[in-house]
């Protein structure tokens, strides 16, 4: 079966003036852009409505953010020992390093800082090939958006770590870890960069040719 | 009032708006989600994936689990997740003073140090949206099974999709093994009954979500309203 021979000649919904569902998946005829799906009553739509703009505001927020993210501490302990000491992400990451979990280091690294910053980087490239209507390497950028929406979640982790440390870590005087300010801007980075690739239309990589005017 | 809370839930996608004209279905075609190509609906062996042939994604997979499997994997998810928040995830030793940690009384900590959103965050992603997964999946399937339509079975499946990407029962165990690691120096860790149960829970969960909702979506539709 040849099914590809070239992309232009793919029949799409919106060639054939179909809509597919992004709830449910029906697919229906559509009068308007504004209809809803007949299943399961789901604004129907060509495209995402505004979607590249508000990718890219979600994007430009997450990039704020990411600062004090990784420049405030995220959580502070309290011990006897050690007394009163500040703990980054990248701090963080270097202690697991130093006491010889460098496997645990290396998965909190991808985890907290390559996740983030590839997504917003690659966000940032899908948004902007989306808007040229680029129709470079398009099976590649699809693969990076399903990529994306895979692994996004699990920046997530740190935000767990330390809310399970302030759990854990309650022996009054002795010792106690308390959050701090850089957890919240680095959660917030975290829901910030999952809207902003719920919000990119993956169908804007594949631009029909009725969109080229 | 009614009507302000329904156009309301309409604005986040919770439920349908009446008042605009539907459209004329196609259940004999499928779209791509993500590229939009049109193919011709296909009947799909139990493990078979059919992929768009232009982007690659997912266009539909065989039911590997019947409706009844489904709910079995839905019941057995809601015992673990009972089992998980009751009981510990570890219990440290400083000392010979045991401190036994649950997931609320880490939440709890954290919302009484001031953070709250990130109690609320955690709370949510790692409490209340995997329970909303579980409790909507019985709720749906249990009719389903019997070949009966649940009463709000539309804005329960959409609830469903909502909730289940923002379900993260997987970072949270992982969370858990790295927070045991980063504690190890400071006292000794005795593993709970919690963090078995959370282990089992994303097996199970990750099970779950891989039957997906469109199968779901297909039967419903066939059986009358």
């Amino acid at each position: 079966m040849n099914l590809v021979s070239s992309t232009s000649a793919v029949p799409t919904a919106r060639s054939r003036g179909l809509l597919g569902c992004e709830c449910c998946g029906l697919v229906s005829e559509a009068a308007a852009d504004a209809a809803r799906c007949p299943r399961c009553g789901f604004a129907l739509h060509q495209r995402k409505p505004q979607s590249l703009q508000r990718t890219a505001a979600y994007l430009m927020a997450a990039v704020v953010l990411y600062v004090p993210a990784n420049t405030l501490p995220i959580m502070a302990t309290a011990s006897v020992i050690a007394g009163h000491e500040s703990h980054t992400i990248l701090g963080g990451i270097l202690e697991l390093w130093h006491t010889g979990s460098w496997d645990l280091a290396l998965i909190v690294f991808i985890a907290s800082i390559a996740v983030p910053i590839l997504k917003i980087a690659a966000l940032a490239l899908l948004v902007v090939t989306a808007q040229r209507k680029s129709r470079w390497r398009q099976a590649e950028r699809a693969s990076l958006y399903r990529l994306i929406e895979t692994v996004g979640h699990w920046s997530m982790l740190d935000v767990f770590v330390v809310v399970l440390l302030v759990g854990m870590v309650r022996f009054g005087a002795f010792a106690s870890v308390e959050p701090a300010a850089g957890l919240l801007a680095f959660g917030a980075v975290v829901v910030l960069t999952m809207l902003a690739s719920a919000s990119f239309d993956p169908r804007l990589i594949w631009p029909d040719p009725a969109d080229d005017d | 009032m009614q009507a302000t809370l329904r156009h309301l839930l309409a604005g986040i996608g919770l439920v349908g708006r009446r008042d605009e004209a539907s459209a004329h279905a196609h259940p004999e075609l499928v779209a791509c989600e993500e590229c939009d190509a049109v193919y011709s609906r296909r009947a799909l062996s139990a493990g078979d994936v059919a992929r768009c042939p232009r982007c690659g994604s997912i266009l539909g997979r065989g039911h590997v689990l019947a409706v009844d499997g489904q709910l079995a994997l839905a019941a057995g998810a809601l015992v673990v997740f009972a089992l998980g928040n009751v009981s510990d995830i570890v219990t440290l030793d400083l000392h010979g003073v045991h401190s036994p940690v649950t997931l609320y009384e880490s939440i709890w900590s954290t919302w009484l140090s001031g953070e709250h959103v990130v109690a609320l965050l955690a709370g949510a992603t790692a409490f209340a949206f995997p329970l909303a997964v579980i409790l909507l999946r019985l709720y749906v399937l249990t009719p389903l099974v019997a070949g009966k339509r649940v009463r709000g079975f539309v804005p329960a499946l959409r609830a469903l999709r909502w909730v289940t990407r923002w379900s993260m029962v997987e970072v949270f165990m992982f969370g858990t093994l790295v927070a045991i690691v980063k504690i190890a120096g400071l006292a000794s860790v005795i593993p709970g009954v919690g963090i078995f149960s959370y282990a089992v829970l994303t097996v199970l969960l990750a099970a779950i979500h891989s039957a997906g909702l469109h199968g779901l979506w297909q039967r419903a539709s066939e059986l009358p309203a």
